[in-house]
């Protein structure tokens, strides 16, 4: 067993035992428990693991006041506040309550909004350049209102901004290049004196946030490099193009010009109004092969669920997924600002796993797959604190900090009349990845690797391994060595098959240790025909109490039941199972066709948010409320493809 | 914002200072009287005076402003509405000031105190500490850098849902064989998390096991197999093997976490202090209504 998680010391590691050792009797899948090492780069180099065996949590996608919107929210808190909170400290919040998680996260990229980084701040201390336009002092006094003038000033600016309508002195790249050069170099500063390899890892980052009409094209982009590379550039942002091609263009040429290394992740493809993953490029024009390379090469993930709403599926594209309801209700009737409707031929172009299906098809069509990308979950929180998970949720934006009001506040566009609900926001999600250590290097590794996968929030430890020969007895022993040495992890390809049959999916889940009991694991499996037709299927793979629960003819399952005690706010693990581990062969497998698997687990219900709040502070939730949810993590891909 | 980048500096500076030559701007400047005040940097002149000069210094900054905005050189007569502005604004300011019109207004309280929180912590973002700043701060506060105990340990798991007996008794039942030598390896269900752990903090277990799993082993007898303790995850019978005992790092192993975290404080800190010492010359009397 030592194989799997033999550690290397490197230089000078006169670093405290860390040794890790395996596990060492027969019937146990473990790996190894790090020892966190409590020292700064400058000591010791970090070990790694031999196998990307461990998993660390992170928020890939965060803002803080520097975010112009965030600011205008009424966020107060700096980078600085939200790499401590992230780490596990105690923060007082913009509204002034004092929050801290549960446990603290391994990861975090702070990744405000590009476009005039730091000039929020500048327009609220009255920057008199600011000051001369009537429209940014109106702004400027509604920051120093109460909440709801803080919130008007903040929708104002995204509507401007998402209609192209900023006041000039906003739109001035050369004009702010003073305030959004100097705000980055303190935010790189900062990220740099917080990340701590091998305890606490802070990325360089920031959010694109091309926004065409109101119709959300935004890019997270995370560095691997630290600030003596990323401070070379300045961030590129959608005032410059809202095209994501040139993103990609300016990624590419940071790469080129730095040494350094950069990804991209698409979100929220459930504002989008069809656009995300749409078959043609920005302009409109049929996709080509270069832009399915040039998009697979920057976009290896996709953050598939956060704050506001779940992209992973629709009921619409999936009618048979019972479960696909999730984070949809408030999210699926319009564009980001609510200023399009949404109609239903703009759905395809939304969720992950119909563009994983698009991927597929145009592959067959293009001889690349645009869309081969890994699934995480984020937060997108606009108040500084990754608080994902109902117990502990701290708000979309400052303006809705917790308190009796939040889950019946209304957002609404005046020129649609669409309308969103607090309620129907989510806590956010998190992003784990396996890795073999905690580094800049290690994590961002494994994100391009895509062995990744998303949740909603809670910390269930996912293993997902593709291959051909996997059987029941490998889960009986080291199956983590089994599925690393004769299979690929989440995110792989499918070697070429040895022999005839279908592939095998060797899959363990165990619950999040402070959270709810698991309902049962699910494989997604998607393909595309030979006339190009794409279909999904939805398969129940493992689930708990298999001898009172029994799949019927359709496959499908009675539910595991419900221990949600709304008037407490509780729930009990008194069903469901601690951990569900499965050996799945695919019963329908056609050894010509192209196809992907993910996992998708579910966990027992729970009370959500709003709930919480009902009990804490009185709220009156409004009747249509949802009260309970099914949280729950999505694996990247595994791809099939018949030519190996 | 006193530069503007991609603007031909030098040219617009000389247009700006022919303005300056104009014989009606001397009219004004001079017709003026003598008073330094300059509301761009927060002096507040006395509302009381009756006397307004706009210096030279003044009508540039008010030019520059203006350039920042429209990138060109204001014309005599735009310079000249400057100016009137200018002075309209001070005489209201003035104005108000006397009435009393600042004290009651929300935005402007607000906005003066948070120029005053920032005028109290700006320089300290800069400053880098000396070691023996930063050793001081390590000692005051050597339990929160503490390196915690390191367990070395093995478990073993056996799958039980709150509330069930049944599992305990197994559990239980399980302990009596391992304390009795059977083979360990062979014991309990499976589970994705090291059987063998080997020199873990409590934070490294708390992550994996759940807190309830770290606090309890601490308080377990070393060399023999004890439990059941009850995880987030089920029940687990645990044999300690070896604890090392915390100690206090050294200064070079977490100084950036240590200037972090100095930092972070002594801003809170001399915010405060500056508050204090201000809020030490008011008498400050609190009636709450009854």
């Amino acid at each position: 067993m030592s194989g799997i998680s033999r550690s290397t010391l490197l230089a000078g590691a006169a670093l405290l035992a860390l040794a890790l050792a395996g596990c060492s009797r027969s019937g146990d899948k473990a790996a190894a428990l790090h020892a966190p090492v409590l020292a700064d780069t400058a000591v010791a180099a970090v070990p790694e693991n031999a196998f990307p065996d461990q998993v660390y949590w992170g928020d890939t996608h965060l803002h803080t006041m520097n975010s112009t919107d965030a600011i205008l929210f009424g966020s107060r808190l700096t980078p600085e506040d939200a790499l401590r909170f992230a780490r596990g400290e105690k923060v007082r919040s913009s509204s002034g309550v004092e929050a801290q998680l549960e446990r603290p996260l391994d990861f975090l990229v702070v990744s405000d909004h590009s476009e005039g980084i730091g000039t929020g701040r500048e327009l609220f201390n009255g920057n008199p350049a600011f000051m001369a336009d009537p429209t940014l002092k109106r702004w400027h006094d509604l920051m120093l209102g109460s909440n709801t003038d803080q919130e008007t000033a903040a929708r104002e600016l995204i509507g401007a901004f998402t209609h192209q309508k900023l006041p000039a002195p906003l739109m001035n790249l050369g004009n702010l290049v003073r305030i959004t050069s100097s705000t980055w170099e303190q935010q790189l500063a900062t990220v740099e004196r917080y990340n701590t390899p091998g305890k606490f890892t802070a990325f360089i980052g920031y959010e694109y946030t091309s926004t065409p009409k109101g119709n959300n094209l935004h890019r997270i982009v995370i560095f691997r490099d630290g600030a003596d590379k990323v401070g070379k550039i300045q961030p590129f942002s959608s005032i410059s193009s809202p095209n994501p091609e040139k993103l990609w263009a300016f990624l590419s040429n940071y790469e080129q010009t730095t040494g350094g290394k950069v990804l991209a992740i698409p979100h929220n493809g459930d504002l989008s109004n069809g656009l995300m993953f749409a078959l043609t490029d920005f302009e409109g024009a049929p996709m080509t092969g270069d832009y399915a390379k040039r998009r697979a090469r920057w976009e290896p993930l996709t953050e598939v669920t956060q704050i506001k709403g779940d992209s992973e599926s629709h009921p619409y594209l999936s009618p048979d997924d019972e479960f696909a309801d999730f984070g949809k209700a408030g999210f699926d009737q319009g564009n980001l600002d609510l200023s399009t409707r949404k109609t239903k031929d703009m759905l395809a172009g939304d969720y992950a796993r119909e563009a994983l299906k698009r991927g597929l098809m145009l592959q067959q069509k293009l001889g690349t797959n645009p869309f081969k990308f890994g699934m995480i979950g984020a937060t997108d929180s606009h108040t500084a604190l990754s608080s994902a998970g109902e117990k502990g949720f701290m708000g979309d934006d400052a303006s809705v900090e917790p308190g009796a009001a939040r889950a019946s506040h209304v957002q609404t566009n005046a020129e649609s009349g669409l309308e969103r609900t607090g309620w129907q926001f989510l806590s956010g999600g998190y992003t784990a990845v396996w890795a073999t250590a905690n580094t800049r290097g290690a994590i961002w590794d494994g994100m391009m690797r895509k062995e990744v996968y998303g949740t909603t929030g809670t910390r269930l430890k996912l293993r997902l391994f593709g291959g051909w020969d996997f059987g029941a007895k490998d889960l009986k022993g080291n199956f983590v060595q089994a599925g690393y040495s004769r299979g690929v992890p989440m995110g792989g390809d499918l070697p070429a098959a040895k022999h005839k049959g279908p592939p095998t999916l060797m899959v363990n889940v165990l619950k999040d240790p402070l959270g709810a009991n698991l309902d049962r694991i699910q494989v997604v499996k998607g393909w595309v025909d030979k006339d190009g037709q794409t279909h999904e299927h939805v398969y129940n793979a493992a689930w708990s109490d298999p001898d009172k629960r029994r799949l019927d003819a359709k496959g499908k399952l009675p539910p595991v039941g419900d221990t949600v005690d709304l008037a407490h706010a509780t729930y009990a693990n008194t069903i469901g199972a601690a951990q569900l581990s499965t050996v799945w062969k695919d019963p329908d497998f056609d050894p010509s066709v192209r196809a992907f698997y993910y996992v998708r687990a579910l966990e027992i219900p729970t009370p959500r948010w709003p709930v919480y709040d009902a009990v804490r502070y009185g709220a009156k939730l409004p009747a249509d409320a949802r009260l309970k949810d099914q949280q729950r993590g999505y694996s990247s891909p595994i791809w099939y493809d018949p030519k190996g | 914002m006193s530069e503007m980048p991609g603007l031909d500096l030098t040219r617009l500076r000389a247009r700006a200072v022919a303005v300056l030559r104009e014989p009606f701007l001397h009219f004004v400047v001079l017709g003026l009287l003598i008073f330094a005040f300059n509301a761009w940097r927060g002096a507040i002149g006395d509302p009381a005076d009756r006397r307004i000069v706009v210096s030279q210094a003044e009508v540039q900054r008010l030019v520059g402003q203006w350039m920042q905005t429209w990138r060109r050189p204001p014309t005599p007569g735009e310079v000249d509405a400057l100016i009137r502005d200018h002075v309209k604004e001070e005489v209201y300011y003035r104005e108000a000031l006397h009435l009393g019109l600042d004290r009651n207004d929300e935005v402007v309280r607000r906005r003066m105190r948070a120029k005053m929180e920032f005028l109290a912590v700006s320089q300290l973002e800069q400053q880098t500490p000396a070691d023996a700043t930063l050793q001081a701060w390590l000692d005051s506060h050597s339990a929160q850098y503490a390196q915690g105990a390191r367990y070395s340990l093995d478990q073993v798991y056996v799958t039980a849902r709150p509330g069930d007996a049944a599992a305990e008794a197994r559990a239980k039942a399980i302990l009596r064989r391992l304390q009795g030598g059977a083979d360990w390896h062979r014991a309990g269900d499976p589970l994705d998390a090291p059987a063998h752990v080997e020199g873990a903090d409590a934070a490294a277990l708390s992550a994996t096991f759940g807190p309830e799993f770290a606090g309890a082993v601490a308080a377990l007898p070393v060399g023999s197999w004890a439990g059941p303790v009850r995880s987030g995850l089920g029940l687990h019978l645990v044999r300690l093997r070896r604890v090392l005992p915390g100690h206090p790092p050294k200064l070079a192993e977490v100084r950036q976490t240590v200037e972090n975290d100095w930092r972070a404080a002594t801003l809170a800190r001399r915010e405060a202090e500056g508050y204090q010492a201000l809020l030490n010359a008011y008498d400050v009397r609190i009636e709450k209504p009854k």
